[in-house]
């Protein structure tokens, strides 16, 4: 690395600014795209970049196929969150949500379709959007971010239909409970909150911060990640990364984690979580550490689990956080290589 | 018979004997006169035919006499000797006869001999008069020819076509209707008509001629009003000096320099004419001022003008001199082995040999601070080189961590990306080295100056690059030209020199200089202090824990300087490590940041490290100030010391602790976290004086 750097050709102001940027670049939200093929990358620039997932892993992969087929400017802050519906790529950040077509944009003509913005109370800063949730049986977008409620936009008329207040800091994440039409909600103030959707009710609140088991004080309080399955949630942040048991609202495994976790998901019968640190970490539901694997991130924010029937080739796990950078493992335990800004 | 006898005596006696003849005559005068008669007319009377029988006959009487003579007397008779006396008188008669005869035929030949005399003389005179007469025909027929043979002139003379003739040619000289059929009283009439128009066109050509004496006076009375002008356009000139000293207005100095400018190589020749143009389009650009002393920039030659003549001399055989030396070399590598060093010593010498004119250009800056540079030509190697030198206005003091900014072999480096002047830019030169043993320029640029390739671009010579180009050259540097660009380029480097150089004066006692311009980009209390401000080696730099990423970036190179800052508050020390391209301003330092505070945190492993760096690494356009932006590192600096204001006020307070928090909240903010990374409010809004998240 050293002799490298030696060789490196001493650059011009243009090529400093833009390495600059690249070694400042922060990659908080991933989507794949319906056909399981592309993948949509959006960083703090407020750029969002189109990878080829198949171009990537075919066997005649060059180093220019690890780069984005299309970069394009969506927003104007860090494009926080991203989730794709059947045609639609959806992406929030500075308050705003905008819809692009993800035909339109695998034929590079990035051109965005709407944009909603919730209704915030008026305030001296626009509140983000942190997390962005789709809930497919409803045809509902719900949003939650800056201004501490979940708003839930109906994604036909594109109207928003009611909030959700209780929080008392701003959201960090969302999950669905999808048996009961539930929605969770984790937050900078510590709580883990559950709501009804059709009644637009909460239901329970969990204050993780208030269990000696999984509260970390010099952390702070805060609720990173979030990720629910049946009767079983797990959450992490501030508080140790935690296995919960709703319906009796107790904790019941606390994962041997120092660092601050930023993403976390199921997946089979495993726990996967993210954050600060450089690896994926693999968990048994009992907390044993399965596995770590590195990624080239000195930190990680988003993990995406590439699962679209429609492209099994493709079924990558793909890790992006504190760098340009979006580590792709072909399988859970091996990290096959980077795509890159 | 009788008769024939007595005729026959007479002109026997007259012509006997001349005088006795006359005397008879005189004597028988008076009986003779009628009588006489001329044998001369007798001979006509008489004809020779019968003359010639008679003749015959006289003849054969005679030998009949004679006979019978003979035969009397062979009978011998006394009347013999009667007869024979009768016959001998008869005898005498016919010799008589004969005698007469005789004379007859004389006189008959020397008559004819006369007619024959006489018709030759009629003869020959008639042959001579012919033979006139012949020679006469013959000139005749001569001249005859020559006349027939004469060319005449006219058929030289080029003559206008004959439709062209009768079209042209006035009537009185064409006479249409007489020389239509007659060809040569056409020809006539042409030479005439050529005869007119050549008598024209000499009138003309004589005007002409008078013409062009009359302009040749003229241009003679001119050419001397000019030659006269001369000597009093001199005395002006020369009175005017003290004028143009006084008002600096150099022109004659100019063209003394000029002058010299002749016997610069021509990299350097190139290099003076674009310079001086370039330096008196910027004097042109503001003409609305009067001219003053202060010139943006100034061309002068220094060096002595004898040496450069001496080296248009062909040199004396240096080919030939090496190929000795070197064969020289080979005989004597074992004996002198000692004397080898030396010689490649010289060679070396010769090898990097400078022409002794040099360009020096100085580019001043409006506070009264200068760059020298000094332009030379290596002329074996075809290269040039430039010293630099840099003087100020007033006296500087000198801190520690300067050291290097202002040095003359670095403070050109990298004007352009990459072109640190330390390689020769002319591939042929690795070859010459070779020969004499120099690894590389890089040992001798101390001393010959800096072979950098914008100085051979401002010189006109171009050479090959190495590698094949890469990087993308903005379009700025492209369509502006490249004495311009690269002036410019000077000029900003040296106040950004300066400025720098003032900026670590009072940087190594701890106060960052922010001017008055630029406090709206900071609050008004700032208790974060900077304590020390270090340069430290390149080495030193790569071996940091938390530089790792801006090594790897490639973008640690050696032609940068490396400095290290240490910013307090408290028990909180924040190191940030900087690297300052040669380009800055336009080119920003980076910081690396190392927070010592309850434990070590650094981009890796705290988020708001990283915002941190990010905020004065690319968010550095804000903090440029005004242009050309030499606040840009003291600012940098200054929000360095808000952002450790911020990331400690902020910093959430754990309640399990006891006691008051080591940094109360004093910066107003609208919320402490933002976002899934939980950056803090690091933005600071200038009028309302709140942060918020960017």
């Amino acid at each position: 690395m050293e002799r490298a750097a030696q060789q490196a050709v001493p650059l011009g102001q243009m090529e400093v600014f833009q390495a600059l940027q690249r070694l400042h670049m922060t990659i908080f939200s991933q989507s794949v795209s319906p056909c399981g093929k592309f993948l949509a990358a959006g960083n703090n620039y407020g750029q969002i970049a189109i990878f080829s997932l198949s171009a990537a892993l075919s066997s005649e992969a060059k180093e220019e196929s690890k780069k984005p087929m299309v970069t394009f400017h969506a927003h104007d802050g860090p494009v926080y969150s991203m989730v794709s519906t059947d045609r639609h790529l959806l992406s929030a950040g500075d308050g705003e949500v905008k819809a692009w077509l993800w035909a339109e944009i695998l034929k590079k003509g990035c051109k965005e379709l709407w944009r909603r913005q919730p209704p915030y109370r008026t305030s001296l800063e626009v509140p983000e959007i942190n997390a962005l949730l789709l809930v497919p049986k409803e045809n509902l977008l719900i949003l939650a971010g800056g201004d501490c409620q979940l708003h839930a936009m109906d994604l036909e008329t594109g109207t928003f239909m009611w909030a959700l207040r209780g929080h008392t800091d701003y959201i960090h994440c969302l999950a669905l409970r999808e048996r009961s039409p539930e929605v969770l909600s984790g937050g900078e103030d510590g709580a883990v909150r559950l709501w009804d959707l059709r009644t637009a009710k909460e239901v329970q609140t969990i204050e993780v911060y208030k269990h000696e088991e999984c509260s970390r004080p010099h952390n702070g309080r805060w609720i990173g990640c979030l990720a629910t399955d049946s009767d079983w949630m797990v959450c992490g942040g501030g508080p140790a990364l935690t296995l919960w048991h709703l319906r009796s609202s107790t904790p019941t495994t606390v994962f041997p984690m120092r660092a601050p976790q930023k993403h976390v998901t199921f997946y089979q019968d495993l726990i996967l979580s993210a954050g600060q640190g450089r690896c994926v970490n693999q968990w048994q539901l009992s907390g044993e550490l399965k596995a770590q694997v590195p990624g080239s991130s000195p930190g990680l924010l988003s993990l995406s689990l590439n699962q679209q029937p429609a492209a099994p080739e493709c079924k990558v796990l793909t890790a992006a956080g504190n760098s340009c950078r979006v580590d792709v493992f072909t399988n859970l335990g091996y990290r096959a290589f980077s795509l890159s800004f | 018979m009788s008769s024939e006898s007595s005729k026959k005596r007479k002109p026997k006696v007259i012509r006997s004997d001349g005088a006795p003849a006359e005397g008879k005559r005189t004597r028988s005068d008076t009986e003779q006169e009628g009588k006489y008669y001329s044998e001369e007319a007798e001979v006509d009377l008489r004809d020779p035919g019968r003359d010639y029988e008679l003749y015959k006959y006289t003849c054969q009487e005679l030998q009949r006499l004679m006979a019978e003579i003979q035969d009397l007397k062979s009978r011998g008779g006394k009347d013999a000797a009667v007869e024979i006396e009768d016959r001998r008188i008869q005898s005498c008669v016919h010799f008589m006869t004969l005698k007469k005869l005789n004379r007859l035929a004389h006189i008959r030949l020397k008559k004819g001999r006369d007619q024959t005399h006489e018709a030759k003389q009629k003869v020959d005179a008639y042959h001579l008069q012919l033979q006139n007469l012949l020679y006469e025909v013959m000139h005749l027929q001569k001249e005859i020819t020559k006349c027939l043979e004469f060319k005449s002139k006219h058929e030289e003379i080029d003559l206008v076509s004959l439709e062209e003739f009768y079209k042209e040619a006035p009537p009185d000289i064409s006479k249409a209707e007489v020389t239509m059929g007659d060809p040569h009283q056409q020809t006539l009439a042409r030479l005439d008509w050529e005869l007119e128009q050549r008598k024209r066109l000499a009138e003309k050509y004589r005007e002409c001629l008078s013409n062009k004496e009359k302009i040749l006076k003229e241009i003679e009375v001119k050419k001397e009003y000019l030659s006269s002008l001369q000597p009093r356009l001199n005395s002006i000139m020369q009175a005017s000096l003290p004028v143009q000293e006084y008002l600096f207005m150099p022109f004659d100095q100019a063209h003394k320099q000029y002058e010299t400018a002749r016997h610069l190589p021509p990299p350097l020749y190139v290099l003076f004419v674009q310079a001086t143009a370039y330096g008196q389009a910027c004097a042109h650009r503001k003409s609305s001022q009067p001219p003053r002393q202060d010139k943006m920039l100034s061309v002068a030659i220094e060096g002595s003008v004898d040496e450069a003549k001496a080296l248009f001399k062909p040199p004396e055989d240096s080919q030939d001199d090496e190929s000795d030396s070197d064969a020289e070399e080979e005989q004597t590598t074992k004996r002198r082995r000692p004397t080898l060093g030396v010689q490649l010593d010289d060679k070396r010498k010769e090898m990097l040999k400078r022409h002794p004119l040099s360009v020096l250009l100085d580019l001043k800056c409006k506070d009264g601070s200068a760059l020298h540079l000094t332009f030379y030509y290596l002329m074996n190697l075809n290269i040039m080189t430039v010293k630099a030198k840099v003087t100020t206005a007033a006296e500087l003091t000198t801190p520690i961590s300067a050291g290097d900014l202002l040095s003359p072999d670095s403070v050109l480096s990298c004007l352009y990306p990459g072109d640190h002047g330390k390689k020769t830019p002319n591939p042929a030169n690795q070859y010459q080295f070779d020969k004499v043993g120099i690894l590389t320029l890089r040992d001798y640029v101390l001393d010959l100056g800096h072979p950098y390739l914008w100085v051979q671009k401002l010189g006109g010579l171009h050479f090959p690059k190495e590698q094949p180009q890469h990087t993308v050259i903005t379009d700025h540097s492209l369509s502006a030209s490249h004495m311009e660009t690269t002036m410019k380029l000077l000029k900003t480097r040296v106040q950004s020199r300066l400025a720098l150089h003032k900026q670590f004066a009072s940087l190594e006692h701890g106060i960052v200089p922010v001017t008055s311009d630029c406090h709206y980009l900071f609050p008004a209390k700032v208790v974060s202090r900077l304590v020390k401000w270090v340069t430290i080696a390149h080495e030193d730099y790569t071996e940091l824990h938390f530089t790792k990423d801006i090594v790897e970036a490639g973008l640690a190179g050696d032609t940068n300087l490396y400095y290290m800052a240490l910013v307090e508050r408290g028990t909180a020390k924040l190191q940030a490590a900087v690297v300052l391209n040669p380009g800055y301003s336009s080119i920003p330092p980076i910081f690396q940041l190392c927070l010592n505070w309850k434990g070590e945190k650094t981009n890796n492993n705290d988020d708001n490290i990283r915002a941190m760096e990010s905020e004065v690494n690319v968010c550095y356009k804000e903090l440029c100030g005004p242009r050309p932006g030499h606040q840009l590192l003291t600012n940098q600096l200054q929000r360095l010391c808000v952002l450790l204001d911020v990331y400690l006020e902020t910093e959430s307070h754990d309640d399990s602790v006891e006691g008051p928090k080591e940094f109360p909240q004093e910066k107003m903010c609208l919320r402490l976290f933002r976002g899934p990374s939980r950056i803090k409010p690091f933005k600071y809004n200038h009028p309302q004086g709140f942060f918020s998240h960017r």
